[in-house]
């Protein structure tokens, strides 16, 4: 076999040769090209006798069969001698097989020291001393192979073999060892854990199955390790009767007790289980790995403490499961009937809230709120709780919320939840959890972030972290900049827990007076949502897309049917602090609040599928299957979000203000993003009905025709108006299929300004031919255009020559004129549907030279 | 007609491009400065100021001239987009003319940012729209710049017209080149050739890059007096102003020639009523300052300005009436498109110019025998001002 693994040129030793493994091994290399020292000691398995007889016999076949071998007799203790046989016969040595061994089979209880003792030096001390001298060789030469045997009886113990266990383990933490050390220079050191027939195992073995036991079953692996084309070291391999399969070591997860909390013999007990368990476990291959858990612990210092309410090292930090919700308009209408919005009907202020097809529809931002508290109140509920939160509902009260958008709450959409334990304070009697959660969109994106901070009576006193305690959001000692008050209705409560809160306490007057209240009180996020709604009416004039955040403390109960005056602040253009009160009682019910608003409303960054979705309710009267303007303004965003050069290229600010349904929209080409509304300073307003904005669309109406008939009101940057022909280029199957309810396809071609034009088939060829038979007929006609005229006819492209009567392909750069034109236009000149002058003005016929000569077109036309 | 009215002063800094110029306020107080120096007159003899720039806040006329002088005169601020320098002076020279002053100044200038120009008032009804509608009927609009898209479009038109070569645009700003080479006011002094010309990248069909004059800024001035003023100060034989019109758009200009809406039939006009005004007609003249913003207004203000037939401009320019030797030296001082154009300051650097050839002062670009002087000045949206210097 030419491309069989060879040992040419290499010297092996093979201890323990003269008979079994050894003597297969060392035939298999001689076999296979190496030059081999056959060391046998020539005594019984058991360690008895010395002669010369087993070692000849394997050199004397090994030369037998063509090979190089000599044989030493020498203890393997005397390793240093058997090296020098390998040096003096062949000049160096390259690979060792530790293969040598004895057995002092005996039970424990009556093994002599003597016994223990020959058992370690030849297993251990002999493999030691061979594998010692011949290392420096190996480091010289950077190169060497060295297989240890260990056994089964070493790695998983059996009876009367202790001293043997102990040897066979012995050697496997040395290979390891020297498996890293010898790395540098290519010293590949594995071990092999064999089981085969041979004196060794005549005496634990069955002779059937000894028999079956061959040694050739072993030594191919042993071959393998010792070919200079292995690299893998610092194995243990089981190995036999034709199996060969690797160790590894394997430990459960375990278990961490954090320092600084109890740990005794009682703990461990109590974490027996979890400490053997395999069904959670890992395999560390080096100290390091093995150090990983053991270091984690200390770096995590000591434990935060807790108590039989609070565990915080197990509590902080936790992530619950992900949950999901959904809303949609109704939802959102319902909430804001919930917290007071318009209560008059004739009072249209609120109407965008309450009112899905009000022309500026919006979500009430604090409705973010809602999913999150419902959620978990469902899990308490279910009973289900962070590890180390062990108390119940009865004992919590919200202390304070924050809730925060990172852009408008579309008007229905399916929400991810992922919560978490951000933050545990030790406040003396009572302790205070902070919920985080945050709330993606159906795309992933993050839309909501909320911070539900509860008090948890009684809970506190382990002496932990006391958290902030710095007096946020306190109103400036003067005048509110505004005052809004609503009165909310006696029913209020049972309003507003439609939308999800279904704790009695808001409900059922008994359950109130089990609690201590004369009748049930209003939800503290029912006159936060009150106060939210106050803070936009007074400062973004009800724009609730503008809506940052809200942060609230509350301070103390409302009661249905009581009046909630929210006095507010304006400490920026961005940021009001408020408070609310009950008039009725003059009392303070949230405080430390404030909201913070966006100088801009915020857009979705990932725009790619539903860019204006953000408010794009359907347009009033928007029947299912129809393109509304609203799907254009998405596709639009669609296609600037693939095309993001369009948007480098114009970079304009344009507003849309559409009549008949009237809608208004903002193409921000600076920020590249299409949204409802004037999000932005328009540099150029356009004005025209949704039925010439969807004929511009679809290219059947030119907007400059619109301008000049008075049908597009442009103000503005006028000529900025021309940078709008990428509209016609929006994908209508894309629209078409969004106005048909389902998903566009996944990789729609974007635009058909990138598409390629529809392979039209050249219609010059057919022109020029038509031409050459009417001049052939009729040379008055030939004479009429009068001079040489190259013809560059592009997409596709083609050349003529028209010299008197002759028509040919191809160019005449001594022509009079040359004419360079579409083949389109080219065939519309012949159809006599175009102008050539027209062309000639438009840019679309250019001509070098001679321009009076494209005067002549009209020999073209083919009538 | 009412009093003579000399130009007595003239001065102007040299152009710069955006951002490597000094403000507004420096660069028109010098020009200012210079041209009261020319006159021998100091500034508390002017009575009224004019001052005109197209882009900038109100009053940047007075911050201009108050570095001159704060005798607390009228103080005009005039925009009439490229045709404000000759606006201001038109002012000037009408409060002279009919009495109101003995002497006043006009001084424009221009801090242009760099770019094509750009509407800077977006939220309002733009001047230019109905232009631009024109514009869109005759041809369409495209995403050059603007003003490229006009002239290159009349352009067109009469390539048409006339099948004129494209070649022959190009000529006129290796002509340009030529004169800006001679003048160490000009922005672009190095020379050109028609290749060079011809194979920069195209701005706009048949326009190339360098048949667009760059924005620019800069300032220039001129002291406007009466006879009895200029005896008064001893200023003896003044370049005169012999005769002046301004035209705005006529029906035409919003018809379906893209020549008539960049203002042909303007500067037409304008120049007829000169021509009668002055008693001069084309032949009378020996030098021109013509708005040549872009190449293909220069050549169809030939005609306009009757120094060529019409349909003849190739052949005026193939024969070099155009240039030193030729019937007329138009644009002596390498003109728009190499000088550069300061919108507000243009008008009175055509005039600074003028003057100086009419008194000799044209050094190396000295048109020979020049008495009787031309000068055209247009603004799109739109106003035409013609003038007809004169030195007896």
């Amino acid at each position: 076999m030419a491309d069989e693994l060879r040992f040419d040129g290499r010297v092996a030793i093979v201890t323990g040769a003269g008979n079994g493994l050894g003597r297969s091994h060392a035939l298999l290399l001689a076999k296979r090209g190496a030059k081999v020292v056959v060391n046998d000691l020539g005594g019984s398995h058991t360690g008895g006798g010395k002669s010369s007889a087993a070692a000849d016999a394997v050199v004397a076949e090994i030369v037998a069969g063509g090979g190089e071998a000599v044989a030493n007799y020498d203890s393997v203790e005397d390793g240093a001698s058997i090296v020098k046989s390998a040096i003096d016969a062949f000049g160096r040595v390259d690979i060792v097989v530790n293969n040598a061994g004895i057995l002092r089979d005996v039970s424990f209880q009556k093994m002599t020291a003597d016994d223990w003792d020959l058992v370690y030096r030849v297993h251990v001390l002999g493999a030691y001393r061979v594998t010692a001298a011949a290392w420096p060789y190996m480091r010289e030469q950077k190169y060497g192979r060295v297989v240890f045997t260990s056994s089964a009886a070493g790695i998983y113990g059996n009876f009367g073999q202790a001293n043997y266990s102990m040897a066979k383990l012995g050697v496997v933490g040395f290979a390891s060892t020297l498996a890293l050390e010898g790395k540098k220079n290519n010293v590949v050191v594995n071990t092999i854990a064999p089981i085969a027939g041979s004196r060794m195992t005549e005496t634990v073995l069955p002779k059937d199955l000894l028999e079956s036991l061959k040694p050739e079953f072993v030594s191919p692996l042993v071959a393998w390790l010792c070919h200079e084309s292995n690299s893998d070291t610092g194995g243990l391999f089981e190995v036999g009767g034709g199996f060969i399969g690797k160790l590894r070591w394997e430990r459960t997860q375990g278990t961490v007790f954090r320092l600084g909390r109890a740990f005794g013999p009682d703990q461990v007990k109590a974490r027996w289980g979890e400490i053997t368990d395999f069904g959670k476990s890992e395999h560390p291959a080096s100290v390091t790995e093995s150090m990983a858990p053991i270091m984690a612990n200390v770096e995590a210092g000591p434990s935060k403490g807790g108590n039989e309410f609070i565990d915080v090292d197990l509590a902080l930090g936790y992530q619950f499961p992900e949950s999901t919700s959904r809303y949609d308009e109704r939802d959102l209408a319902l909430y804001a009937l919930g917290v007071g919005a318009s209560r008059n009907p004739l009072d249209t202020t609120d109407l965008h809230y309450t009112y899905e097809l009000d022309e500026g529809f919006q979500a009430l931002p604090t409705y973010a709120v809602v999913p999150v508290v419902n959620g978990i109140l469902d899990a308490g509920r279910r009973g289900e709780t962070a590890p180390g939160l062990n108390f119940g509902l009865d004992r919590i009260l919200h202390g304070e919320q924050y809730t925060e958008l990172l852009r408008p709450l579309p008007p229905k959409q399916k929400l991810t939840h992922r919560s978490r334990v951000k933050a545990i304070y030790d406040k003396g009697k009572g302790a205070v959890v902070v919920n985080e959660t945050k709330t993606f969109d159906e795309e992933g994106e993050l839309l909501a972030i909320n911070e539900v901070t509860t008090f948890v009576r009684g809970a506190g006193g382990w002496g932990g972290d006391r958290g902030p305690s710095a007096e946020v959001n306190v109103p400036p000692d003067r005048a509110p900049d505004a005052v809004l008050e609503d009165k909310t209705s006696e029913a209020q409560a049972l309003l507003y827990r439609l939308s999800g809160d279904w704790n009695p306490l808001h409900a059922d007057p008994g359950f109130a007076g089990a609690f201590g209240y004369a009748r049930p009180i209003l939800h503290g996020l029912c006159s936060f949502g009150y106060a939210g709604r106050h803070v936009l009416k007074a400062f973004t004039g009800g724009d609730a897309r503008r809506f940052k955040s809200i942060k609230v403390r509350f301070a103390d109960t409302v009661f249905p049917g009581e009046t909630l005056v929210t006095e507010m602040w304006k400490e920026s253009e961005t940021r009001v602090v408020f408070r609310c009160k009950v008039k009725e009682r003059d009392k303070v019910v949230i405080s430390n609040a404030a909201v913070e608003l966006y100088t801009e409303v915020p857009q979705k960054k990932s725009k790619a599928s539903a860019p204006a979705s953000a408010s794009a309710a359907p347009a009033a009267g928007a029947a299912p299957g129809k393109i509304t303007s609203g799907l254009v303004f998405e596709a639009i965003g669609a296609y600037l979000t693939k095309n993001p050069d369009v948007a480098a290229k114009v970079g304009t600010v344009f507003q849309f203000k559409l009549t008949s349904p009237a809608s208004q929209w903002t193409l921000d080409l600076k920020l590249n993003q299409v949204a409802r509304g004037e999000t932005a300073v328009p540099e150029c307003t356009l004005e025209l009905s949704d039925a010439d904005f969807m004929a511009m669309t679809e290219g059947k109406a030119n907007p400059m025709k619109l301008f000049t008939s008075g049908k597009l009101k442009i103000s503005g940057n006028v000529m900025a108006s021309q940078k709008l022909d990428f509209l016609t280029k929006i994908d209508r199957k894309a629209m078409e299929a969004a106005a048909a309810g389902v998903a566009a396809p996944a990789a729609p071609a974007p635009a058909a300004s990138e598409a390629p034009a529809p392979a039209a088939s050249a219609r010059a060829p057919e022109v020029f031919k038509a031409l050459a038979d009417r001049l052939a007929a009729n040379p008055a006609l030939a004479a009429e255009l009068g001079a040489v005229v190259q013809f560059n006819v592009t997409g596709p492209d083609g050349q003529w020559v028209v010299d008197g009567a002759k028509v040919t392909p191809g160019r005449n750069s001594a022509a009079a004129a040359f004419l360079t034109l579409s083949d389109e236009d080219l065939a519309a000149l012949a159809a006599g549907t175009a102008d050539a002058k027209a062309l000639f003005q438009h840019g679309r016929l250019r001509v070098d030279g001679d321009v009076r000569v494209a005067h002549r077109l009209g020999v073209l036309k083919n009538s | 007609m009412g009093r003579r009215v000399n130009v007595i002063g003239v001065g102007m800094v040299k152009f710069a491009k955006p951002g490597a110029s000094e403000e507004y306020n420096v660069m028109a107080s010098k020009a200012a400065r210079l041209a009261l120096a020319d006159a021998g007159v100091p500034y508390a003899e002017v009575e009224q100021a004019y001052a005109g720039y197209v882009y900038g806040d109100s009053t940047c006329g007075q911050r201009a001239i108050y570095e001159v002088g704060l005798t607390g005169i009228p103080v005009f601020n005039v925009n009439n987009n490229c045709s404000t320098g000759s606006s201001a002076l038109m002012l000037a020279k009408q409060a002279v003319e009919g009495g109101v002053v003995e002497c006043a100044i006009a001084v424009g200038f221009e801090q242009m940012e760099k770019g094509a120009l750009a509407a800077k008032w977006t939220d309002r009804t733009n001047p230019l729209d109905k232009h631009v509608g024109v514009m869109n009927d005759a041809q369409g609009v495209n995403q050059a710049p603007f003003a490229a898209q006009m002239f290159g479009g009349a352009g067109r038109e009469y390539r048409w017209r006339y099948g004129t070569k494209k070649e022959t645009f190009g000529k006129i700003s290796w002509k340009a080149r030529q004169h800006a080479n001679r003048n160490p006011y000009a922005l672009f002094g190095e020379t050109l050739t028609l290749e060079e010309i011809m194979n920069a990248p195209e701005v706009f069909d048949p326009l190339t890059r360098y048949q667009c004059c760059p924005p620019t800024c800069g300032a220039a001035a001129a002291v406007v007096c009466s006879e009895e003023f200029a005896r008064r100060h001893g200023i003896a034989n003044p370049v005169y102003i012999a005769g002046q019109a301004m035209t705005t758009d006529y029906g035409s200009s919003f018809g379906d020639s893209m020549m008539k809406m960049v203002g042909y039939d303007m500067s037409k006009a304008a120049a007829d009523k000169v021509y009668a005004q002055s008693g001069l007609g084309p032949k009378d003249v020996q030098v021109v300052e013509l708005h040549d913003c872009f190449t293909a207004n220069e050549l169809i203000t030939y005609e306009a300005l009757g120094l060529c037939g019409e349909g003849e401009a190739e052949k005026f320019i193939d024969a070099g009436d155009n240039t030193f030797g030729g019937k007329y030296v138009v644009n002596p001082s390498g003109g728009l498109l190499s000088k550069g154009h300061p919108l507000g300051a243009t008008g009175l650097a055509q005039c600074t110019e003028l003057v100086w050839q009419l008194r000799g002062m044209g050094d190396k670009r000295q048109v020979p025998n020049a008495r009787a002087a031309l000068q055209h000045n247009l603004g799109l949206g739109g106003a035409c001002v013609v003038t007809m210097y004169r030195r007896d």
